[in-house]
């Protein structure tokens, strides 16, 4: 086989889940007849600097007592964080390929790039010295890495133990240690709603930090960008993010718990535990697992984690924070804000607002992606938009 | 923060339907300018920003977002093609946006060299654009937006290059929205959507 063949071949398997239907492009998949003239398509990415002064900061909204200021900025693309033991901030990207890597040094935090040229490094968590980095089809660890910052050198290459699926479509992962100590993270649906393996696609998976041990945690989950285990019960939490082209105001995004290893929350049949899919008939929602919150149509409810600082007033502990990144496939944006989710004590979940103000009219400043607790109970807010993380503080 | 919002607003109008994206500062046109001076940008994409040379695209009139974002995806050799990387090499993220500038605000125009319209592959071209809905994305003239490229009036053979490229997954933007386009089209039908572009 030729190489362009090869390549034709590489392509054609990343819609080999499309089944029959002509390939067309994941997000535009699914999108009825009567939209085919819709203008509506995903935000461009701003992959350049934003100097420090146009940073929306000055419009953030927070609770009476928050304040929000500029934690860091000149990374742009900065999605999904994690803190190493010694403090270093590492701040995974999509387009722009790289990893960073923010230190205090001097008063000041500064920002290097550690990694470059990678494909959609969007997951990276840290443990035991070593920083975890999954690109597409990529993962990477590299050891010791707060001691070599400058020079971080060639990171051990776990790709072939992983043995991750190579579409990019949904491709881009998130990942986070467990109580357990295994790695989660997700393998999204290849497309914005057709048919898939429910051993490969569509799935929260955890495996051994070395690759080894895959074990599938939740199936006919859509793309779950947002993971994060319960501080006091384990169970791990997830954010989901819903199909496009079937209403402005459904399905909504949603907020899961897995009460079960391996239970199913129903795509491509079912969304947000009630609605059947226009398109995917055959199977009933009383079939699935519903979700336990929902977060809003097309939000893009992405990073999440759980609060368990003493900063924040009490009613804050152990409930969640959850990045909305924005939505695209809906006239009247919606999303661009952190939602807090608090816990009752029969666990039912209730969502409040928290930080908002990057919508003007229907113009948006910031998308807020990820949020990170830090060791003195702040909170950090990553703006992939803008390339900056805000620091979130409270004070009585 | 006021005049940035209000330019969101101005470009919300223009792009009639869509929602604004995020209010952004534009680059420096005059230090643009200056820079490709600088950097012999002209003598490969011509004085004017219209190249005259085979297989090298025209500048003038791309969307700033498209040339920024492409500049980057060079600089950070996420898009290999010679001898740009290199040449975007040492360039800082205002320099990049201060070339776009430059660039956007520059008259576009046809190659000199263009070769006469072929009717029938002209045709063909058109209606496979009506068919592959190029037009939404590209806008109904081809004049692009954001960080989707002006293909109107585009040099033939750079447009029939950028496609079959795209097609054999050699080429990866921002997105992987044109791989999905193009999947599978026949050479020939390619040729025809360069010819019909190229010659609007
Ligand atoms: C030695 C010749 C040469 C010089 C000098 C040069 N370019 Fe290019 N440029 C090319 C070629 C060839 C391509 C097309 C590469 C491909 O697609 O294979 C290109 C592509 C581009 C593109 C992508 C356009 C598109 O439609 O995809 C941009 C933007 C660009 N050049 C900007 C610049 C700027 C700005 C400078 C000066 C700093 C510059 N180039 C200098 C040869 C050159
Ligand atoms: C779904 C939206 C979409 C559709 C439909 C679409 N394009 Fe594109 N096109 C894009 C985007 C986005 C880019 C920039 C991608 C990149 O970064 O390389 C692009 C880039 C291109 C380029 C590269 C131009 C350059 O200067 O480098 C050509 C040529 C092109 N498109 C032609 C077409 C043609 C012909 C069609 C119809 C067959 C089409 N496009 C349909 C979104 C689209």
């Amino acid at each position: 086989m030729k190489p362009g063949l090869l390549a034709l071949a590489a392509v054609s398997l990343s819609f080999a889940a499309a089944a029959q239907q002509a390939p067309v492009p994941g997000w535009q998949q699914g999108r009825p007849e009567s939209q085919a003239a819709s203008p509506l398509a995903p935000n461009a990415p701003k992959l350049t600097v934003t100097p420090v002064d146009q940073l929306p900061v000055g419009r953030l909204t927070l609770p009476a007592g928050f304040k929000a200021e500029v934690h860091a900025h000149g990374m742009p693309g900065a999605r999904m964080m994690a803190v190493g033991a010694n403090g270093t901030l590492f701040v995974g990207t999509r387009t722009i390929g790289r990893v960073y890597a923010v230190t205090m040094e001097g008063g000041q935090q500064k920002v290097r790039t550690i990694a470059s040229g990678l494909t959609q490094p969007n997951g990276i968590a840290f443990r035991d010295g070593a920083l975890y980095v999954v690109a597409i089809n990529k993962v990477l660890r590299f050891d010791g890495i707060e001691g070599k910052l400058d020079a971080p050198g060639t990171p051990v290459d776990l790709t072939a133990a992983f043995a991750l699926p190579p579409e990019e479509h949904h491709g881009w992962k998130f990942m986070t240690f467990g109580p357990d100590g295994k790695l989660y993270m997700q393998v999204g649906a290849p497309c914005n709603i057709c048919l898939v393996d429910e051993n490969r696609h569509a799935l929260l998976l955890r495996y051994n930090p070395d690759g080894t041990g895959r074990e599938v945690v939740a199936r006919g989950v859509r793309n779950s960008v947002g993971m994060a285990h319960h501080p006091v019960t384990g169970q791990l939490w997830f954010t989901n993010n819903g199909r496009d082209w079937a209403g402005e105001d459904e399905p909504e995004d949603t907020l899961g718990v897995v009460q079960k290893v391996g239970e199913h929350f129903g795509f491509p049949f079912c969304h947000m535990g009630s609605m059947q899919d226009p398109e995917m008939k055959g199977r009933e929602c009383s079939e699935f697992s519903a979700p336990a919150l929902r977060l809003g149509p097309h939000t893009a409810a992405l990073g999440m984690r759980f609060y368990t600082g003493d900063m924040f007033p009490a009613e804050y502990k152990n409930s969640m924070f959850i990045a909305r990144h924005g939505s695209w496939n809906r006239t009247q944006r919606s999303g661009y804000d952190v939602v807090r989710v608090s816990l009752d004590a029969q666990g039912k979940a209730t969502m409040h607002p928290f930080l908002g103000g990057l919508l003007d009219g229907n113009a948006f400043l910031g998308r807020p992606t990820d949020v990170q607790q830090l060791p003195d109970g702040s909170l950090l807010v990553s703006d992939e938009q803008m390339g900056a993380i805000y620091r979130i503080s409270y004070a009585r | 923060m006021r005049r940035a919002v209000l330019a969101a607003a101005v470009l919300a109008a223009a792009c009639a339907g869509l929602p604004a994206g995020p209010a952004r500062a534009a680059g420096d046109a005059a230090q643009g300018k200056a820079l490709a001076a600088e950097r012999n940008c002209a003598t490969c994409h011509g004085a004017a920003g219209v190249s005259a040379t085979p297989n090298i695209p025209s500048l003038a009139g791309q969307p700033e977002d498209f040339i920024t974002l492409q500049m980057i995806l060079f600089r950070e050799r996420l898009r290999d093609a010679p001898p740009m990387p290199d040449m975007a090499q040492g360039l800082e993220d205002p320099q990049i946006e201060a070339l776009a500038a430059h660039y956007a605000g520059l008259a576009p125009g046809h190659a000199a060299d263009r070769a006469p319209r072929d009717e029938a592959r002209y045709q063909a071209g058109a209606a496979l654009s009506e068919k592959l809905r190029c037009g939404i994305c590209h806008l109904p003239d081809y004049r692009g937006r954001a960080q989707i490229p002006r293909i109107t009036g585009q040099r033939e053979e750079y447009l029939a290059q950028s496609l079959t490229q795209y097609r054999d997954g050699k080429r990866h933007g921002s997105d992987t929205n044109m791989n999905a386009v193009v999947y599978g089209v026949p050479d020939a039908d390619l040729a025809a959507l360069a010819h019909y572009l190229a010659q609007q």
